[in-house]
Order: structure tokens, then sequence, then C-alpha cells
């Protein structure tokens, strides 16, 4: 049965593993130029374990992204990876950002994108042509490597990055809204591309998004956020079984139950 | 942005003060570079003796009649090759066989055929200063959202009309941008044609300094072409703006 | 579609070879003085005269030689100072209004400063040349350094990539369509800056012959070499457009 938590309680339910957690927020506050963004966030991450965050706009989601990704630092308190401070970007975590269309370098091939990350782990020349190919066929790309990102749709663009992301081996995938600009369809093949990808690496997943069926969906986990400062306000473990399906899982009372939960969760924050 | 600015004149000044010192510390007498005190004061002279001021009547006389004509004809061209695609077209090869021609390689030409003197000058500026004017109007009538044009058919517009009424208000930023650019060039080549052969103006002034070995006066030239070049610009920028708004200094790549 | 920018073409070539049968009747009517303008046969005839004695061949080359190698050497100089001033923030603050003074100065305005320094010689065009074209080159390399797309910059950060391949595969490439456009203009200012240093100079070259041919009255030789200038910006500016359009292969492309 799915269980609501209150807000700040920061146990982590069904931690796979059980060990000392991934990632973890200690009591987190930003704030910018007197904007108060976040106030005392803290949740932890386990290794392997897929979190979903979701909440109204201006909650600050993408915000908590970048903190554990190290491109940015709190204000107080702390971020910790493997208990250590995170203090810049690491090799083994990737990130994807939504909008792929800046986020990709537009005067390199496919092919040349996916390199970039494969020449920044220092992989020697020779064998980055077999590693390219192998990870444009992974996500879907085969045939695409020497067309340059605006030769290619959305959801290519967006596998492209994918395939950016895994060429760094990463032990953490950091996704900041990575399928919100695209349609239904192409959505939800990439999801289970991404699904299927996580079983076969074991990686970790922080996954922002504003769709709660996507997060229902994909996530052994679904924090949820309020605004005005950005707060934890509800974490939800999904135990729907897995390998998940897009229409059996969906249909599934649990399912439904989760999404009516979380969707009650953000009216109310919107009222 | 107070300390932007201080910074900004940080180079500069450490510049002329290392000059300085140079020229204090070796005593060096040269024909051929003076000290910045030595050139500021010959600037002094020459500006309060009127003689600088006249060069600088004589070569922005030549610049902006270059520049009236020129753009004069560029915008007339634009606006003839802007709204008639046909002849824009036929006029393709024309005028890519005629825009290369370096304006410098006119001057030899201008002189055999005005001699020394203010016309000879006022034909290169205007040969130099046409191009930009013509491309950008060109350009900036293809680029009116044709929607407009739509409009001033549907109200039975005659020719006339349309291109006073509906063209050249919505073609006029970018016209003016042509235009601001003209004038930039028609300065540049009013100076080189008075380096390289027209005895006016500062070039000629600047290059007459060199020649009776006034390294002085020379360097005091060559600070005030930047000078009367800077104010140029910004005059060009600010009309630019107060006419049009900040939008509008955006500038396509050539 | 294309038989149709076929047609325009030709008809457009048309209109040119109208326009110089046009001014062979002006000249043949003596409309204006032969003097002042000769008919295209005679430029023409002046121009294949200058290249069978071996005259009009150096002098070309000259030109050509001054003007490819001040701009080189400008267009390395602008890109590597660009560079480093477009890195820092801290040298934009620094160089930043400097440049925006020396910007608007004519460039050939520093040729009598030039002349004093270096004397008459091969070394001073070749500097003049330099000086003048380096300018757009710096410029637009600085703007194309600022307007690179923050989100690569991030993308760069969570890559781990070092500061050298940061500039090497993300700032420079970004900045590659600011950078030619800056080194086309650069184009354009060197051979304007070669054919004002030989006039200046007396060095062999086509600004110079075409200085002394029109000092001379032959016209037919000025016009030669007008022509020929004409055709040597025509094809520089060509083959850099060429370049352009083979490096810049990713804008163009459509979906």
């Amino acid at each position: 049965m799915p269980q609501a938590f209150a807000p700040e309680q920061t146990t982590t339910p069904s931690a796979p593993g059980g060990a000392a957690p991934l990632i973890a927020f200690h009591d987190v506050c930003l704030t910018i130029a007197g904007n108060e963004i976040l106030r005392d966030i803290s949740f932890e991450i386990s290794r392997g374990e897929f979190v979903c965050v979701v909440g109204p706009s201006g909650c600050g989601k993408t915000t908590t992204l970048r903190l554990i990704s190290g491109l940015m630092h709190p204000s107080s308190g702390q971020v910790t990876f493997e208990g250590r401070p995170v203090t810049g970007p690491r090799q083994d975590v990737a990130i994807m950002f939504q909008d792929y269309g800046r986020a990709l370098l537009p005067w390199r091939t496919a092919a040349g994108n996916v390199s970039l990350a494969l020449e920044s782990l220092g992989v020697p020349r020779s064998e980055r042509a077999d590693r390219i190919q192998d990870l444009l066929v992974k996500v879907g790309l085969k045939g695409q490597d020497k067309r340059f990102p605006n030769q290619l749709s959305g959801g290519m663009q967006q596998r492209l990055q994918i395939a950016r992301c895994l060429a760094q081996n990463p032990s953490v995938l950091l996704m900041d809204e990575p399928f919100g600009a695209l349609d239904a369809m192409t959505r939800q093949a990439l999801q289970d591309e991404v699904l299927s990808i996580v079983a076969a690496t074991g990686a970790t997943v922080f996954f922002v998004t504003h769709d709660l069926e996507e997060a229902v969906y994909l996530g052994d986990r679904v924090i949820g956020l309020l605004p005005h400062p950005g707060r934890v306000a509800k974490t939800v473990s999904v135990d729907l079984p897995r390998p998940r399906d897009q229409l059996s899982s969906r249909e599934t009372p649990q399912f439904l139950h989760l999404r009516r939960e979380l969707f009650d969760f953000i009216k109310e924050a919107e009222a | 942005m107070k300390g932007a600015r201080w910074q900004g004149l940080v180079f500069p000044l450490g510049l002329l003060l290392l000059g300085e010192a140079a020229f204090a510390w070796s005593h060096i007498q040269s024909d051929s570079i003076a000290a910045p005190s030595a050139a500021l004061l010959a600037g002094y002279d020459a500006l309060t003796d009127g003689s600088m001021l006249q060069a600088t009547g004589d070569t922005m006389f030549a610049a902006i009649a270059g520049l009236s004509i020129g753009g004069g004809v560029g915008l007339l061209l634009g606006l003839v090759l802007g709204t008639a695609p046909v002849l824009d077209r036929l006029m393709e090869f024309t005028i890519e066989a005629v825009r290369p021609i370096p304006s410098v390689a006119l001057i030899p030409v201008a002189l055999l055929v005005y001699g020394f003197g203010y016309r000879m000058e006022i034909a290169v500026v205007t040969f130099s200063s046409t191009w930009p004017v013509l491309i950008m109007t060109r350009s900036a009538i293809a680029g009116i959202e044709p929607r407009l044009i739509e409009v001033a058919r549907a109200l039975r517009f005659n020719f006339a009309q349309r291109v006073w009424k509906i063209v050249l208000p919505a073609a006029l930023p970018r016209i003016f941008v042509g235009f601001r650019l003209a004038a930039g060039v028609a300065l540049i080549v009013a100076v080189t044609c008075e380096i390289s052969a027209n005895p006016i103006g500062l070039g000629y002034g600047m290059m007459m300094a060199e020649q009776s070995l006034h390294p002085d006066l020379m360097l005091a030239f060559l600070v005030w072409i930047g000078v009367v070049g800077w104010c140029w610009n910004w005059t060009m920028i600010t009309a630019q703006k107060r006419l049009f708004g900040p939008a509008a200094l955006v500038e396509p790549a050539r | 579609m294309t038989g149709w920018r076929w047609f325009w073409r030709l008809a457009s070539f048309v209109v040119g070879v109208g326009f110089i049968y046009g001014w062979q009747m002006i000249a043949d009517a003596k409309l204006i003085s032969p003097v002042f303008l000769p008919g295209p046969d005679r430029a023409w005839a002046a121009l294949l005269r200058g290249f069978h004695s071996g005259i009009l061949e150096p002098k070309l080359v000259g030109t050509v030689q001054r003007m490819i190698i001040g701009w080189l050497l400008a267009s390395l100089l602008g890109i590597a100072l660009g560079t480093m001033i477009g890195v820092s923030p801290r040298a934009r603050k620094i160089f930043g209004p400097t440049l925006e003074f020396l910007r608007p100065l004519p460039s050939s305005a520093i040729i009598p400063l030039a002349i004093a320094l270096f004397g008459l010689s091969e070394g001073m065009v070749l500097g003049v040349i330099g000086f003048g074209a380096l300018w757009p080159m710096l410029l637009s390399t600085v703007h194309g350094f600022g307007a690179v797309e923050p989100r690569l910059y991030e993308v760069s950060r969570a890559l781990g990539m070092s500061k050298l391949s940061v500039i090497w595969k993300i700032a420079l490439p970004s900045s590659m369509p600011d950078i030619l456009a800056g080194m086309r203009l650069g184009l354009t200012v060197s051979l304007i800056l070669a054919v004002v240093g030989e006039m200046l100079t007396g060095r062999d070259g086509l600004g110079n012959w075409i200085l002394l041919a029109a000092r001379s009255f032959r016209a037919p030789d000025l016009y030669a070499g007008v022509i020929l200038l004409g055709l040597l910006g025509y094809v520089s500016a060509q083959a850099l457009a060429w370049v352009e359009s083979r490096l810049l292969r990713w804008r163009a492309v459509a979906r």
C-alpha cells in the first residue's frame, strides 16, 4: 500500500541495500541575492534508487538537482555524496538538461557530441569510435552518427543527450525535466528507454519533472516540494512492481491512487 | 558601473605613463616619435591656432558630402531593387561585379578626373558609402512583414503611397543601420584619401607632420583623428538610439 | 527551381554585359573625354598587354602576397588576443574601453606613424595591414566569446573539462560564425591597406601601378588595374565564403 510521510520525515523506505545513503541533503538552505530559494531541505538517496521530484513551478526542483551536481552550492547546510560534501561536478555524475537545443554542441555531429564526454574522460582516440557506435545504438540512434543536432528531432536530440550521459559511465544520472518539451508518444518511448538503461546499469537517478504520472511511473520514491521558499512537503514511496509497463502499470489501482495523492498535493499547494 | 570605468582607464593611462617615463629617462631625441606630453602640447598649439580645426572641417565636409550623395544613391537604388524583385535579380551580376572594387582603387581614377581637392575625395567617399546603405535598404525591404504589404493592398494604396506610408517606416530602422555603417566608412575613406593623395584635411596634416619631422604634431593628429572618429561614431549610435530605440542597435552579420 | 535560378543568373549577366556595352558606346561617342574614360576595349587591351609584357604579373603577385600575409598575421594575432581577452571578464573590463575607442579609428591613419617608425619598407606595409585587419577579428572574437550559450559552459563543467579544452572545444567553435565574419571584413581591409601602402611607399604592386598610371594619364592602364583589383576583391571574398560555408555546414543544414 502506498504510504504518505509527513513533511520533514527523512527516513528512506525500502532502500535497496540499506547501507549508508549515496546522496544526502542536511538542512540545506539557499538564498540568492536576498531571495530565499530553498529552506531546510533534508533527504537522502540510496544507491540504485530512482527518485523523482515534483512540485509547482518555483519550488526549487531544478535547484536541488544543481546542488547535487555541484554546479551550485548551498548557503548553509550540506549536500554530501558518499558521505563527503559536494564541491564541484564529478565525472561519474551525468546531467541531462531539458533544453536539448542548447545543451548539445550544434557544430558537432551526433557522434562528435558523444565523443565530447569520452574526450573529457581521456578515452584514447582509437577506442572512441567503437564506443560511440555502441552508445548510439543503445539509445536508438543507429545510423544517425553523421547528422548534426539541428537535423534531428527533439526526441532524437534527447536520445543523443542520454548517449552523452551514458558515455560518462555515470553512477548517478541527474535528469532535469528531460522529456518536458517532447510529445506524448516520444516521451513514453524515452521513459521506457531510461528505465531499461537504469535497470541494466544500476545507476542512481534523480529525476525532476512536473508530470505527476511520469514521476509515479518511473520512480521508487517521489518527493514533493512546496514553493516560496522551496521545502520538502511530501515523500511518497512507489511500490509498483518492476519492470513497469506503459499500459498495465498505469492501470493498476496503486498507480491511480498515488497519482490522486500527488494531484491533491499539488492542487493544495497551488491553492 | 563606476569600477568598470576606472578599470578601463588603467591600460591607456599606464601606456601613456610608460611612454612618458621612457622619454624622460633615456633623453631620446627622435625625428620619428615623440613623448606623450610633447604630442599633447603640439596638439594644443594646433588646436588653438585653428589649423587643426580647419583640417577637421575639410575632412568632415568631404565625408559628409560624400555620405549624403552616396547614402542618397544607395537609398534610392535599394528602394528600387527592394520593391522590384525582377530588377533586383537582373542587377545581381552588375552589383556583384562592381561592389568588390576596393574603394581606394578609385583614388587614382578620381585623381585623374578631378585632380586634387574636395571633388575627388567626395567622389571616392560617395562610391564607398553607397554600398552599406544599398545593401541594408534592400534587405530591410525584403524583410518587411508581408502582412503589412497586404494591408497596403487592401487599402488600395498606389505605389508612392505604399513606399511612403508602409515600406519606408517599416524598413527605416535597418536602413539607418546601413547609414550608420556608411558614415563610419565615409570618414575612414576620407582620411585614407588625404593620406594617400589629396592635399587637404586631417590625413594630409598628419602626413605633412611626419614628412617635416614633427612627430609630436603627427601623434597629436593621430589622437585627434581617433577622437573625431569616436565622436562621429557616438553621434551616429546616439541618433539611432534616439530615433529607433536601443533594439535597433542589433546588427545583422554582414 | 534551379532552372529558374540559372535563367536569372544568365539574365543578370546579360544585363551586366549591356552595361559594359553602354560604357563602350559612351566612350566611342566621346561623351566623356577619353583621357578620363577609355572604352572597355582599351582597358581590356591594356590588361592583356600588361600580362603579355610580364609587367603586370609581379605587381599582382606582390599585392596578393601582401594582402594574404598581412591578413594571416592579423587573423592569428586577432584571434589569439581576442581569445585572451574574451575568456577573462577582468581583461574585458581593462581592455574593452580602449578597444572601443580604437575601433572607429581609420586604420590608414597609422600609416604616417608606421612610416616614421619603420620607413618605406615592406615590413611597414605588412605591419599596417596586420594592424588594420586585426580589429575586426579581435572585436568579433571577443564578441563571440561573450555570446557562448551559458548552458554549454555548464555541460563542460559537468563533464569536468579543462579550461583549455573548454576554449578549444566549446568557446572557439561557438564563436566561429563571428570570427569568420570578422575575417571576411579583415580581408577587405587587408586589400585596401595593401593598395594604400603600395601607393604611399612606392613598393611594387597594383596600388602603386594605378597611381603612376593616373599621374601619367595612362587611363587604359589605370582602368585595367582597377578591374584587376575588383577581380581580386571578388575572388578572395568568394574563396572565403566557400571556406565559411564548409566550416559552418552545421548551421546551414536543415532537418
